[in-house]
């Protein structure tokens, strides 16, 4: 019984790194068909406010919301003048992102220096039989879930919801409608980068803060986001991360940690082969499947 | 008319999307040397019927035999290869290439059959004497006769064409009704989706309407077209259209 | 007689001078055949007044231009982007260490490394590449799922320290790479200094004459096509996922050229070859040169190659900065690349 408790909690702490890690990265990619090559180093910004903040007094809590307003921020600045002009362009917006990855990564070294202190875990451990549970790792799961139902309200029930997924669909007939799709973009790229700094606040404790630790997210996040598929948001961040956790635990269990990344590759050029739009696509095509059939 | 001697035939074809029936049992056959028009009003299932012939889309059900092979299962460049010709709606040939190039490219596309019907429309559309400009220098219905030209160019046994004639002048439109309807007498198969009824007078041998995805009537154009059913869902159509 | 003008339309002269003289790069007037002809010239002419250090130094930084051509190849003429090449180039170079480091005895053992080097690096890239191609993915992927195999070889490579990473008698060294790597050898010819700097020349101008001659014949009209227009070239009766499989390979045995030219430079190879700031350079080169110019790639490659040496041996840590900085501007300011743009404005004329 602890046993599968135990499976049960690292199939559960893979999926949350994976979903965090990718979440910013499929809100841009599934609302504005860009890929944030940024991405990795956005979350390494994210960590950096939070320990900044952590280290001067304010409460952990405090410090990741500190952090992903200041990472959306960020995006926005970036979203203005760069990204912008390569909306329609997706390999340019590629190329664009990891150059900005590159002066980010080494200017945070710059600015910052090689070290930054830890973080410690908040919460502790609860203890089942001979396995200890991290209250911590509880904590993110749990919180995977309240993002995917928060970010399911916003595009359901919101009006910058409909309007972002008007703009998804058809961005010229969004623009004919009076929609500014310009705007929706702007705040979706944000809400991307808001995502990455909340993501990489929340993962901060987990891990060692350094300037390029961005790239640990790299390998994760872009093969959930290729697994998922820009189809659906929601469906792909949850699909992909459950599915490729599912895989990756019990490889990485039996041969290590590479192995289980390299299961994670090895399970995203299958799935591409069998599915090339990603699991988001099975969503789609049963939602269509009923909408039409509700029709 | 026996379909023993078809050259393409159609089986029960049925495509959905989703919950919508885009195409329900469309049966279909075209002999050699035949010249064929596809009408039918808006969403009557005209691009999927095409779609599914060239392979684009998979049918869901039924099945496609050309030449006597079972092409159903078979990708669109295993299809050209086994002497289908095919054009688009859109101009789409390769602007950044001269004519010349435009139609090396499609030459070397696989083994090539007997190039007279190439021959034959490359000097009547006269675009022999313009072998060495841009592609992107052409106007539009010459971009679209060298789509006609690339098509044929490996010597196919059928030239599908998609809306070949779209946004022509009633002039240009007439001069590629003459070419296809020569190239047709020379016993090439040609089927053609078409909207521009002036056009589907002057060529068609017979004319099939589609309809809500199937074949609603077939026969020469002058007997389709007396039927009021047809003039209901098609005609009437174009009535609204015009006005 | 039409057929006859048809096959005339390509530019005018026979063989390989007429393909090299085809449309699809810049530098086609005889003046600037000449101006080649002359860069040829001063490099076959450099080492008489260099030391074997200097010339060494320069044939470093041309190692990699077989790597961007290739890169070129892919994403300027044929619209596919990767961002691994690194690792095919980590790939040739490694197997090359294993095999040459295993038969120091045998006349041919070196040779055997680089037939075998570069094997691995296309088989790899068959493998990989008939996953992504096959699966007709979306355009974006391509460049992503390949910078995941560059990282994870990387950090395999990493984690090979120890002797049970030790392939015969060459141990692949972890962290800190492999070392002792054998250099080329003809009889007693060993490729090292200047004969290294020759062989990398040639190399090099092999690459490009090849690749020239490529781009303007069929094969790579059908690449061009397949990037202007897929359906409408796989409409032609052209299989677009081969083509495109084909293309993908020929940029991996280019890379592991590189690969293999980098291993005779410096005897050693390191994980970090495949890492991601060494995955992000021959985007950079063939970005701000000019993706669809072979010659503007070659020479941003040889510049900017020199332009990292400068700053990294100077200690200067913005080098990464000021590289990333490049790409951003080129990439908003000048997206057909700084050379070709220089180019076009110099020779005034249109392609």
């Amino acid at each position: 019984m602890p046993e599968a408790v135990s499976l049960l909690y690292q199939f559960g702490t893979n999926a949350a790194f994976l979903l965090l890690s990718a979440l910013g990265l499929i809100v841009i990619l599934g609302m504005m068909n860009i890929i944030n090559l940024a991405h990795g180093e956005f979350m390494m910004l994210g960590a950096y406010a939070a320990t900044a903040s952590v280290q001067r007094g304010v409460p952990f809590p405090l410090a990741v919301l500190i952090a992903a307003v200041a990472v959306g921020l960020f995006g926005v600045v970036i979203e203005r003048l760069i990204v912008r002009r390569f909306y329609g362009r997706e390999l340019g917006a590629l190329v664009v992102t990891w150059g900005i990855s590159l002066i980010l990564g080494q200017g945070a070294l710059l600015l910052f220096g090689p070290f930054m202190p830890p973080i410690a875990i908040p919460g502790g451990a609860v203890a089942l039989g001979d396995y200890s549970f991290s209250v911590y790792w509880l904590f993110l799961i749990v919180l995977c879930g309240v993002l995917l139902a928060a970010l399911a309200f916003v595009y359901r029930a919101t009006r910058f919801g409909l309007q972002a997924r008007a703009a998804m669909q058809n961005a010229r007939m969004a623009r004919a409608l009076g929609i500014r799709v310009d705007r929706i973009y702007m705040a979706t790229f944000a809400l991307g980068a808001a995502l990455a700094g909340l993501s990489g606040a929340l993962l901060a404790p987990t891990t060692s803060i350094a300037p390029f630790m961005g790239q640990q997210f790299v390998a994760p996040a872009f093969i959930t986001v290729v697994v998922g598929g820009g189809a659906s948001v929601i469906g792909g961040a949850l699909g992909s991360s459950g599915l490729l956790s599912l895989v990756q635990t019990p490889v990485a269990f039996l041969f290590g940690t590479f192995s289980g990344t390299l299961a994670l590759l090895l399970t995203a050029l299958v799935v591409i082969r069998l599915l090339p739009g990603g699991v988001s696509s099975i969503g789609r095509y049963f939602t269509r499947r009923s909408l039409a059939a509700a029709r | 008319m026996s379909d023993g001697d078809a050259l393409l035939r159609a089986e029960g074809l049925c495509k959905r999307f989703g919950g919508v029936v885009a195409a329900q049992s469309i049966d279909f056959a075209l002999r050699r040397g035949e010249l064929r028009c596809v009408i039918g009003p808006n969403g009557a299932g005209k691009s999927t019927f095409f779609s599914l012939l060239c392979g684009i889309q998979r049918p869901d059900a039924g099945r496609i035999v050309f030449d006597g092979r079972d092409i159903t299962r078979l990708k669109p460049f295993q299809r050209v290869r086994l002497g289908i010709g095919l054009t688009f709606q859109t101009n789409r040939a390769f602007h950044a290439m001269t004519v010349a190039e435009n139609l090396e490219t499609a030459r070397r596309g696989g083994a090539a059959g007997d190039d007279v019907h190439f021959q034959t429309a490359l000097a009547s559309f006269g675009l022999a004497a313009q072998l060495e400009r841009p592609a992107s220098a052409l106007p539009h219905h010459e971009l679209q006769w060298l789509e006609i030209c690339m098509a044929l160019r490996r010597g196919p046994l059928l030239l599908l064409l998609d809306e070949p004639t779209a946004g022509m002048s009633p002039a240009e439109t007439a001069r590629t009704a003459e070419v296809l309807t020569a190239l047709a007498a020379d016993g090439l198969a040609i089927a053609v989706v078409e909207h521009d009824i002036a056009f589907v007078r002057q060529v068609a041998q017979t004319v099939t309407v589609l309809h809500q995805g199937a074949v609603f009537a077939e026969g020469s154009f002058a007997e389709v077209t007396a039927r009021d059913d047809v003039r209901r869902i098609y005609l009437g159509h174009v009535h609204e259209a015009a006005a | 007689m039409s057929v006859a003008a048809a096959s005339r339309a390509a530019p005018r002269g026979s063989g390989l001078a007429r393909l090299l003289n085809g449309p699809h790069d810049i530098g086609r007037t005889p003046g600037a055949w000449a101006v080649l002809a002359a860069g040829l010239a001063s490099f076959l002419v450099y080492p008489h007044w260099a030391t074997a250090f200097q010339a060494t130094n320069v044939a470093y930084y041309l190692l990699n231009i077989p790597m961007a051509l290739g890169l070129s190849l892919l994403w300027g003429y044929g619209g596919v982007l990767s961002f691994g090449q690194v690792a095919f180039f980590a790939v040739a170079g490694y197997v090359y260490g294993i095999v040459a480091g295993n038969l120091p005895d045998a006349p041919w053992g070196t040779w055997l490394g680089v037939v075998s080097g570069l094997g691995a690096s296309a088989a790899l890239a068959a493998v990989f590449g008939y996953f992504i191609f096959y699966a007709r993915v979306a355009a974006w992927i391509v460049p992503i799922l390949t910078l995941v195999l560059a990282l994870l070889l990387s950090t395999f490579l990493g984690l090979t320290a120890g002797s049970m990473w030790t392939v015969g008698q060459v141990p692949l060294g972890g962290y800190n790479g492999m070392t002792g790597i054998p250099a080329l050898q003809v009889g007693t010819l060993t490729f090292q200094d200047y004969a290294f700097y020759y062989l990398t020349v040639g190399v090099v101008v092999l690459c490009y004459i090849g690749l020239r001659a490529w781009v303007n014949a069929h094969r790579g009209q059908v690449l061009m096509a397949i990037r202007e227009d897929t359906l409408r070239t796989e409409l032609l009766g052209y299989d677009v996922r081969r083509e495109q499989l084909r293309a993908f390979v020929l940029a991996a045995t280019l890379a592991g050229v590189s690969g293999l030219l980098y291993v005779q430079w410096g005897n050693y190879i390191t994980p970090s070859v495949t890492g991601l700031q060494q995955a992000a350079l021959p985007v950079v080169w063939v970005a701000v040169g000019g993706r669809d110019s072979l010659l503007a790639v070659a020479i941003c490659t040889f510049l900017l190659n020199q332009l990292s040496y400068v700053l990294s041996s100077a200690g200067n840590q913005y080098a990464l900065v000021i590289i990333g900085a490049l790409l951003v501007a080129v990439m908003m300011f000048a997206p057909e690349g700084i050379v070709v743009t220089l180019a076009r404005r110099t020779w005034r004329r249109r392609r």
